[in-house]
């Protein structure tokens, strides 16, 4: 359901050409967990913004649910964006001026949910993360570990076709990368498709396989057993 | 959809309240000189027409000319053309002029009992009654016999008549009248209606006597000081204008001999002064307007900058560029009509003071609301429309590594 075919990606510092991607083919089946491995400037962010549909290859394909993006308008872009991927970020990115619900709830706005539907899915959404009676704070009145629910809630709450989490862990101490990781575990088990993108190996040891990357190219990509 | 970015605008602007204050001041400023002008410009207007008609409708006053100061002699109005023969004749001569009556006026002091006071005397006809829409109160006005009969009769002003007899009657009270350096004795026969005071001075501190006895007896003239003629309607006012115009010049031999002065011509010079008052104000509306929109630009600008991050996580959530540019101009409405909403209430506190300082009722029409609430949306639609495009087209990726 997701296909990455040669992906390029290439960035101009002026005149000078930078390669972050050069060449990456692999698929990515329904109910996968999967992990990106790779040092810094291996390439992995680049390939989590193409993933994610934040950004067009330079070149080759991506296909999402039998849909090739490499072509189409911005807009149709924020779609996808919208209903097929869920994004969880190191940094958390919640919007600190509304509360937890609200959140959650905007990825259903742009979807254009009616008010009462929305709620009631942002609190399902919620109560999976097991937040479910913190719903009217603000993002600086709750933990870290709890941000990072509250944006996996978030993630869940369209029901997208893959969730990225990107260094989901990494503003996080152990225990609680812990805990997030194992939200992770669940979900999958559960059937949703997650996709880790990581630098720390121990991470990538969640994952069910891991795609390694090294220089913008793939170095391994292995099942664990 | 529309309601919750209402709430995000509103939200956003509500964090930080002295900016958002300081970024509206401009608006504030020019939508409530909007409506100080337009509450003073019809105020003023309609305090200056009901003086205007204060002056009796359709009146035409004719005045000596200039003369010009040659050799030893000092530039002054003629004083020895208008005569009560000349006055006839322009009336039978202007099929246009309805009425006319001649002017002659000093200074007199007036003298009854003990108690004596300075007021104009006026020597003019009964027609002086309709012509400046202004009657007796207590007895009689001029009648066309006094005239004939030069006869020493006097009508009071309201003011002259309570300083010289408070509250007892005047009719049939004798006056002594001093005038240069001779004194007459004058026998009340009225007293006037109260006349607001307008254009035409007070004519509650005049006393009035028959033009006959005034030139005669009085100021031993036989001249007159002015005329004042009388038309059906203001169209007819424009031509008694000019039949006077034609008369006068061909009868004296010239036409800067004598001046008219028309109430359409009051009205037009006061129209002129209104109007370079108005668009002197409306240029300090629209350049408060337009510094105003330059606040609102900027303070977008800055809320755009600022948010960076959070246009890239609305982005990656979904949002589409239409989202991005409605909410920010959703916001830049908000600044607007909000400047708009507190810039109608100074403005509205401006025109109920100005409208008490210069003595008219204070005007505040729904269509000036209206209109300067339009403005304040309007500039904030435009100023911010640059912004939210700006917003609308950000990268996700940039901005989302943005700190």
């Amino acid at each position: 359901m997701i296909e990455v075919k040669d992906m390029h990606k290439t960035y101009f510092m002026g005149k000078i050409k930078v390669p972050a991607l050069r060449g990456v083919t692999f698929g990515v089946q329904d109910g996968e967990f999967l992990a990106i491995m790779g040092p810094s400037g291996s390439g992995k962010s680049t390939l989590m913004h193409l993933m994610g549909c934040l950004d067009y290859p330079t070149e080759g394909e991506y296909w999402i649910d039998g849909r090739e993006i490499s072509s189409i308008s911005d807009d149709r872009l924020a779609e996808i964006r919208n209903q097929k991927i869920g994004f969880v970020f190191q940094q958390f990115n919640l919007l600190s001026r509304t509360t937890i619900l609200q959140n959650v709830e905007v990825p259903l706005i742009y979807r254009g949910v009616n008010l009462r539907r929305r709620r009631q899915l942002a609190k399902e959404a919620l109560e999976k993360v097991g937040l479910g009676h913190r719903l009217t704070h603000k993002p600086n009145e709750i933990s870290g570990g709890q941000k990072q629910r509250v944006a996996i809630a978030r993630a869940l709450v369209n029901n997208p076709a893959i969730i990225l989490a990107d260094e989901p862990t990494g503003n996080l101490d152990s225990k609680t990368g812990q805990e997030i990781l194992e939200i992770f575990t669940d979900l999958n088990s559960q059937g949703h498709t997650i996709v880790l993108v990581t630098h720390e190996k121990e991470i990538a040891e969640y994952a069910r396989r891991v795609i390694e990357l090294r220089d913008g190219r793939i170095l391994k990509d292995e099942v664990v057993v | 959809m529309i309601l919750e970015t209402l709430r995000i605008a509103l939200r956003s602007m509500t964090s930080n309240k002295l900016r958002t204050f300081l970024s509206m001041l401009g608006i504030i400023i020019g939508v409530a000189a909007v409506i100080a002008i337009v509450s003073i410009g019809t105020g003023a207007r309609g305090e200056v027409t009901s003086q205007i008609a204060n002056l009796g409708s359709n009146t035409i006053n004719i005045n000596p000319g200039i003369q010009r100061g040659e050799g030893g002699r000092i530039s002054r109005p003629y004083t020895d053309i208008f005569t009560l023969e000349l006055g006839e004749n322009i009336l039978n001569y202007s099929p246009a002029v309805k009425a006319l009556v001649p002017v002659g006026q000093g200074s007199a002091l007036l003298i009854s009992g003990s108690t004596n006071i300075r007021a104009t005397v006026v020597g003019t006809g009964p027609d002086y009654q309709a012509i400046n829409d202004y009657y007796p109160e207590l007895g009689r006005f001029l009648q066309h016999e006094d005239l004939q009969q030069n006869s020493n009769v006097v009508i009071l002003g309201s003011e002259v008549a309570d300083d010289l007899f408070g509250s007892g009657d005047p009719l049939g009270r004798k006056v002594r009248l001093s005038y240069g350096n001779r004194t007459h004795i004058f026998t009340v026969f009225g007293v006037m209606e109260e006349k607001s005071m307008g254009l035409g001075g007070n004519f509650n501190a005049q006393v009035y006597i028959p033009i006959t006895t005034y030139m005669q007896k009085v100021a031993n003239t036989r001249y007159v000081d002015s005329y004042t003629a009388q038309a059906g309607s203001s169209e007819e006012a424009k031509i008694a204008v000019g039949q006077i115009e034609y008369f006068l010049t061909k009868s004296l031999d010239g036409s800067d001999k004598f001046r008219l002065t028309s109430q359409d011509q009051i009205i037009e010079v006061i129209d002129q002064v209104t109007n370079t008052l108005n668009i002197m104000l409306g240029g300090i509306a629209g350049i408060s307007l337009l510094v105003g929109g330059i606040g609102i630009m900027n303070i977008m600008l800055v809320s755009v900058t600022e948010r960076t991050r959070e246009i890239g996580i609305r982005k990656a959530l979904g949002a589409k560029r239409r989202h991005i540019m409605r909410q920010f101009l959703i916001e830049a409405l908000s600044l607007g009509g909000i400047g708009g909403v507190i810039g109608i209430f100074f403005g509205r506190l401006g025109a109920v003071g100005i409208a008490r300082f210069g003595g008219w009722a204070p005007v505040v029409s729904v269509v000036s609301v209206l209109l300067a609430l339009g403005f304040a949306l309007l500039v904030g639609l435009f100023f911010g429309i640059y912004p939210a495009y700006k917003a609308s087209r950000l990268d996700p990726v940039k901005a989302l590594s943005y700190e």
